[in-house]
């Protein structure tokens, strides 16, 4: 399966700084619609990553690819193929929304008649319609964060590279943002590259997250499977004599250890559920204080790879209960 | 279905070609132009001298309407590479004119907007945009110069019979091919100064600004300094030594053609380096 972003040992150098610094991953898969979340604190190459696989910025080490296409050797062929959202202003202030999206559509390669139509119904779909005659320096912030939405969607690319798409929305916007760029991926097979700085926005829409620090790439990891992994760890508090639990653990496959005060961490295998644990609570008898999975939010993944923190609040207990008893 | 029903749908047909693609700016830019009360009235003005020249080849060829004038006239009114030059110069001050108008307005909005990388993010080049521009600008001051010219030099033509047209066919390639190396050059000093400075009335006074400082420029180089090649400075003077060249009409002292192609050359390479420097997606501070 072809990667949608395929980075070779990029390096991209503005002056004398090297921004990006030999970068080398393959994201996302060609054809799936799976988003890819882009992460990183100012300064770490974000904006610079996307500018290069637009084409804008010309790679000084390695290369890059969207959908086979090198970003520099055949920028047309990879451009005909991308719809970009950028973060900063970016609309014809004296054009209105349908003239704006047809031209956008018409140098995107659709025929002029076919562009007119796919203006009106873009416009419609993100929440424009009522006001498509308008011009676009009368929209208000949200208003023209949809028309670049729109903008980017109107000729059907098959990746969306959105740059911070819910700034300046307030929450109602906001979700109604994340929602389409869900349907756009979900319903319409695009792969979505989204950049922002809300965790939480990334948390919610990708599958997949690239963080960059410093102008290089400190983590990547797939999302689903993070959140399939993370279920599996349990934080248990129970009253009780809890003494034989460690046992009874193990004969379902589970594993263990106690922190002592009936606190208890557990890794369930898989197909095991939280119906079964309470079930087994309540044979031994036990008074369920607390029961979470342990969540290795995406907060906690960015700052560990940004250098923020060490280990995840919790780990280092569990650590030391690991080689006390060799489990976990 | 109505539009406003059916939801989106990701467009699946065949993409057009790059030429249309870029055919896109010039429909768009037209459009909006052609709105502009000025721009109607200095197309409507501009055209007021070729339909006097028309009556004039008209009246070359009707002696009999102005027999009781005397003689002597007769030997004055002759259509050739004089009356010509004369026509391409007049019609050169609304090309100018015209361009100062309409091409501040074609670049400057979008630097201003910051709409260059939604441009340059589709399959477009910056070299794509800027002759999509410059298209723009040549269709538009075509209306008031070759296009004019070629039919001022087919009714002379038509009047005049084959013979004359065999024997003056350079006329009409000079009218056509000096008046598109005029609309290229005007094209560029209006996208220059559309790219350089960001305020659209500015940058229509800078256009007008760039040949009046030049021709100012020039004459005084001329007078302190005795140097007659300071008139290949003034790039409307250049451009009229050409003509007058490409007319087969006499030059006077100064500068010969290929001094004056020069300095437009040298002219049209910077007006180029600064689009270029000025026409990216993003700006790059080092």
């Amino acid at each position: 399966m072809s990667p949608v972003i395929e980075l070779d040992n990029l390096s991209v150098r503005l002056g004398r700084r090297e921004v990006l610094q030999g970068i080398s991953c393959r994201l996302g898969v060609s054809g799936t619609g799976r988003a890819i979340g882009l992460l990183g604190p100012n300064g770490a190459g974000k904006s610079t990553l996307i500018r290069t696989l637009l084409g804008f910025h010309r790679p000084s080490k390695g290369s890059a690819r969207i959908l086979g296409y090198d970003c520099h050797h055949c920028p047309l062929d990879a451009k005909t193929r991308i719809g970009y959202m950028p973060e900063n202003e970016a609309i014809i202030a004296n054009l209105t929304a349908v003239a704006f999206l047809r031209l956008m559509g018409e140098i995107s390669g659709l025929p002029a008649e076919v562009a007119l139509e796919k203006a009106h119904e873009v416009l419609y779909h993100v929440g424009l319609g009522e006001a498509r005659y308008r011009t676009l320096g009368t929209y208000s912030l949200g208003m023209r964060q949809m028309a670049k939405f729109a903008q980017a969607i109107v000729h059907g690319p098959e990746i969306l590279i959105l740059d911070e798409p819910t700034n300046g929305l307030d929450p109602i916007a906001r979700r109604r943002m994340l929602e389409l760029i869900r349907e756009m991926k979900e319903a319409h097979g695009m792969s979505v590259l989204l950049c922002s700085h809300l965790l939480k926005d990334v948390e919610e829409v990708c599958e997949e997250a690239v963080i960059l620090h410093e102008g290089r790439l400190v983590h990547h990891s797939d999302l689903e499977e993070e959140r399939r992994s993370n279920r599996r760890f349990v934080e248990l508090e129970v009253t009780g004599d809890d003494t034989n639990l460690d046992a009874a653990l193990r004969a379902h496959g589970a594993d263990g250890v106690t922190e002592g005060c009936g606190r208890w961490r557990i890794v369930l295998p898989p197909g095991v559920e939280f119906g079964e644990l309470w079930a087994l609570l309540a044979q031994y008898n036990l008074g369920v204080h607390k029961l979470t999975h342990r969540r290795d939010t995406l907060e906690e993944i960015f700052l560990k790879a940004v250098g923020h923190i060490r280990q995840t609040p919790g780990d280092e207990a569990r650590s030391e209960e690991v080689s006390t008893h060799g489990r976990l | 279905m109505a539009v406003y029903r059916r939801g989106y749908q990701r467009y699946q047909g065949a993409y057009t070609s790059h030429f249309t693609r870029l055919l896109a700016f010039p429909r768009f830019s037209w459009r909006r132009l052609m709105s502009q009360r000025l721009v109607d009235i200095v197309i409507i003005v501009s055209l007021f001298w070729p339909v006097a020249c028309m009556l004039f080849v008209y009246l070359c060829h009707h002696t009999e309407l102005w027999q009781g004038l005397g003689g002597g006239l007769t030997r004055i009114l002759s259509v050739n590479g004089q009356f010509f030059h004369v026509f391409m110069t007049v019609q050169s001050v609304f090309a100018v004119l015209l361009a100062a108008l309409a091409g501040p307005g074609l670049i400057a909005p979008d630097l201003a907007n910051n709409a260059l990388p939604l441009y340059f993010s589709r399959p477009i080049s910056r070299l794509d945009y800027v002759l999509a521009r410059i298209l723009v600008l040549v269709g538009m001051i075509s209306f008031v110069t070759w296009i004019p010219g070629l039919f001022v030099f087919g009714m002379q033509a038509g009047m005049a019979g084959w013979g004359w047209l065999v024997s003056n066919w350079r006329l009409g390639a000079a009218v056509f091919a000096g008046f598109a190396v005029w609309s290229l050059l005007l094209s560029l000093v209006a996208l220059a100064s559309s790219a350089y400075v960001r305020w659209r009335i500015i940058a229509g006074a800078v256009v007008l600004g760039f040949f009046f400082v030049l021709a100012g420029a020039a004459q005084m180089i001329k007078q302190v300094m005795g140097a007659d090649w300071a008139l290949a400075l003034n790039p409307g003077e250049a451009m009229s030594r050409i003509w007058k060249v490409m007319l087969g009409v006499e030059l006077d002292a100064g500068p010969g053609p290929w001094a004056c192609a020069l300095a437009l050359s040298v002219t049209a390479l910077i007006l180029c380096w600064i689009l270029e420097r000025k026409l990216r997606a993003v700006e790059v501070v080092s």
